[in-house]
């Protein structure tokens, strides 16, 4: 028999620990080192919702270039998560190259402060502390996750600093406190219109199954959100799975779900777990019609399930067709960089950048906003960017008094890949 | 649950099942010489897929260092699946030279080398993030040749269909553990890992070079661990450089259920793992890791030293 045992041996002079004790140890430490994942870029100590110094001004604050305006983006580099915030990140630097070509906030430029959030909510508490009370922004565009929003948006609530969500779309968002608004439309809005783009591509679509990754709050609520639709429709709600955002396997889940023979898969889940679960129902034979959520509306889902990507639905706050000129401006930035479509998240990045550029000049217009203390800036920014309208890369967007975003335009697209399947692109349907 | 449905269920259980246990064999194998768990073993199998990747022409995105880098030779995925795992083995030569040597030549406690392979393990997944980002990759469509995406089985009211690729994995998981079998049983490199396993200083007294035979096994461990990883990656796609780390907790599972350092029991508890998964019922898939655990805790509890494990035996 094949064996190697070692517990009654001492490793190299030293006595063995025992077993359960050491894979106790090594489990906990295993997991730490996955949250670790979401490293921080800075650390800090001050206690949450700290207030900043009272006389501190904008231009005072933070280090590096310091005529500028600190604008913080708190966003997940790292993580799992990290394909969406990557967007952001993009997003966001094109319209602070964007808007500061332009002259920034009535000639005084803007500098963007970056803290990456990870993909779990204490990473992104952690962010936003820093972005507060070390780098004294005078506001957040992040985090990355509704769930993540839930944790951290409370902290900048209590500070009195405005945020702008960039892709919060689960319900509750604007709800969590007076400086919470965002410009991602919710799901309960955009959702329903892939469903109804998936019947009139094929009315005689009767059974459906559901899939959603349980372990992020977003999908929970788009997934709510679609279930609701399918019944209101009529729709026969044939099975519910459910997926971690972390599993690249779904071979047990796709099975079951294919025994029950639906019409129509609606998956709400991230571009990773999603691609990979649209990958495999394929394999194993599903040909009916796949709605993807919001959280697969970026083209990273391309290089997961890249020719099986091919008629995906996918309903969309954004789309890089839209005419105006500086969703013009952007898209062309984000090509010419890029070489390929920017998606929505980069869209709704840029968007909140703006909204915080335009309230700020508003303000300037008013009284000098270099002479304003940072937190009766940060306040008046947040009365501001309530108040007014914005033609942004989205289109023309305002916000409700809670800070609910007011948008016109939604779209439906359908991935269409290239005959090599390696690119593919959003083709928006009318 | 009706017999198609569970024999479906069966065959995914077999299908990632011998995932786990070509990964969990590697976890054994250090743990059988050292008594440590090398927690690098997660981000070698993410690696093993990056290297498999790259090797068989794969282009890199924009977010990293290697930015639409691309080696200029595309090698046949077999080849490539080699290659790239003798890499991965390779880094855990690294791995063992860097985080563990010094540390074992200091006599320090096991507990410190479990940390600073945990830090080789961050550091690798933040190095792989820095060079190609944290964008998915996906192998390409022709990987697998003319075989078809899924083969069924049953009749055709009643089918089972299983991806192939899930097939194909399950059979190189059959050759890697005969294959290992007779490596260790009946090679002298086999014997004197054993005798190196059993009493490291009474090996060294006997002429074995223990050394040596520590950095083959880190290679092997390594070289299975990025071969699983290149597998996973073929039939999933590379989630990202922390692809690795679900797939460690998982491996520790197995080895613990199977009994630390038999490999026979890393075997079967990769197996047992991947069949409890596929049975737990759809509405519950979120949980099926919670059941696998739960029948890990369960195990520790009833007999601590794991299916195949040997009671700790205190000498005098």
């Amino acid at each position: 028999m094949f064996y190697i045992y070692v517990f009654d041996r001492p490793p190299m002079k030293k006595p063995a620990p025992r077993p359960t004790a050491l894979f106790l140890t090594c489990a906990s430490l295993l997991i730490g080192c996955s949250q670790t994942n979401t490293p921080q870029t800075s650390t800090n100590t001050a206690s949450p919702g700290t207030s900043p110094t009272p006389t501190a001004t904008p231009q005072a604050a933070g280090a590096g270039n310091s005529t500028a305006i600190p604008v913080g983006v708190g966003v997940a580099q790292t993580s799992n998560v990290a394909l969406l915030g990557q967007e952001q990140v993009a997003g966001a630097k094109i319209a602070e190259k964007y808007f500061n070509d332009k002259g920034g906030v009535d000639g005084t430029p803007i500098r963007l402060v970056f803290q990456d959030t990870g993909g779990d909510e204490q990473g992104a508490i952690n962010a936003f502390n820093t972005l507060i009370n070390q780098d004294k922004v005078v506001g957040i565009v992040g985090p990355t996750l509704s769930q993540q929003a839930f944790g951290a948006d409370p902290i900048a609530d209590r500070a009195k600093v405005p945020v702008l969500a960039p892709s919060n779309t689960a319900k509750g968002i604007p709800q969590i406190g007076d400086y919470v608004a965002r410009v991602s439309a919710p799901v309960a809005v955009v959702a329903p219109n892939a469903v109804k783009a998936a019947l009139k591509q094929n009315p005689n679509i009767k059974k459906v199954a559901v899939f959603f990754a349980q372990n992020d709050a977003f999908s929970k609520s788009e997934t709510e959100t679609f279930q609701k639709t399918v019944k209101e429709m009529g729709l026969e709600l044939a099975t519910v799975q459910k997926f971690l955002t972390t599993d690249t396997d779904f071979q047990s889940q796709a099975t079951n779900a294919i025994n029950v023979k639906p019409d129509l898969i609606i998956i709400s889940g991230l571009a990773a777990d999603g691609g990979n679960l649209i990958k495999q129902l394929r394999e194993l034979g599903y040909k009916g019609v796949i709605i993807g959520g919001n959280g697969l509306n970026t083209s990273n889902v391309f290089t997961v399930c890249k020719a099986l990507c091919d008629g995906v639905l996918i309903a969309q706050a954004y789309s890089p067709e839209y005419q105006n000129e500086i969703n013009k401006a952007f898209r062309d930035a984000y090509r010419a960089q890029f070489k390929k479509e920017p998606p929505q998240f980069s869209a709704q990045a840029f968007t909140g950048v703006q909204v915080f550029v335009e309230s700020l000049k508003a303000i300037n217009a008013q009284s000098k906003v270099s002479e304003k203390p940072l937190p009766e800036l940060r306040t008046k920014l947040n009365e501001q960017l309530l108040t007014g309208k914005y033609d942004t890369p989205l289109g023309e967007i305002s916000f409700t008094p809670e800070g609910e975003i007011n948008q016109k335009d939604f779209y439906v697209a359908q991935i269409k890949m290239d005959a090599d399947g390696v690119n593919g692109k959003f083709e928006f349907l009318k | 649950m009706d017999l198609t449905l569970f024999l479906q269920q069966f065959l995914n259980g077999l299908s990632i099942g011998s995932v786990y246990a070509i990964f969990a064999l590697g976890y054994t194998l250090v743990f059988s010489i050292l008594g440590i768990i090398n927690f690098a073993h997660g981000a070698v199998f993410t690696l093993g897929a990056y290297f498999t990747y790259a090797l068989m022409g794969g282009a890199f995105g924009f977010n990293g260092l290697l930015a639409n880098a691309r080696i200029p030779v595309q090698l046949p995925f077999a080849v490539a699946l080699i290659l790239g795992s003798t890499l991965a083995g390779l880094v855990g030569v690294m791995v063992e030279r860097v985080a563990f040597l010094p540390l074992r030549r200091r006599n320090s406690d096991p507990l410190l080398t479990v940390v600073s392979s945990l830090g080789a393990a961050v550091a690798i997944a933040n190095i792989i993030q820095y060079l190609v980002g944290a964008e998915i990759y996906t192998f390409p469509a022709n990987t697998y040749g003319n075989l078809p995406a899924a083969i069924n089985f049953g009749t055709a009211d009643q089918q089972i269909p299983i991806r192939t690729v899930q097939i194909v994995i399950f059979v190189v998981a059959v050759a890697i553990v005969s294959l290992l079998t007779y490596l260790i049983n009946f090679t002298k490199f086999g014997k004197a890992m054993q005798a190196v396993a059993e009493d490291a200083t009474t090996s060294s007294l006997l002429g074995i070079d223990t050394d040596r035979y520590i950095v083959l096994t880190f290679f092997v461990s390594s070289f299975l661990a990025g071969l699983a990883g290149s597998l996973v990656g073929s039939s999933v796609s590379i989630a990202g450089p922390y692809f690795g780390i679900a797939f460690g907790l998982k491996g520790l599972a197995v080895i613990v259920l199977g009994g630390l350092g038999s490999i026979p029991g890393a075997v079967l508890g990769g197996f047992m793992i991947g069949l409890v998964e596929a049975f737990v019922p759809g509405d519950f898939s979120a949980y099926k890791d919670a059941v696998a655990f739960a029948i890990l805790f369960v195990m520790l509890l009833v007999r601590p030293q794991g299916l195949f494990g040997r009671r700790l035996i205190e000498k005098v």
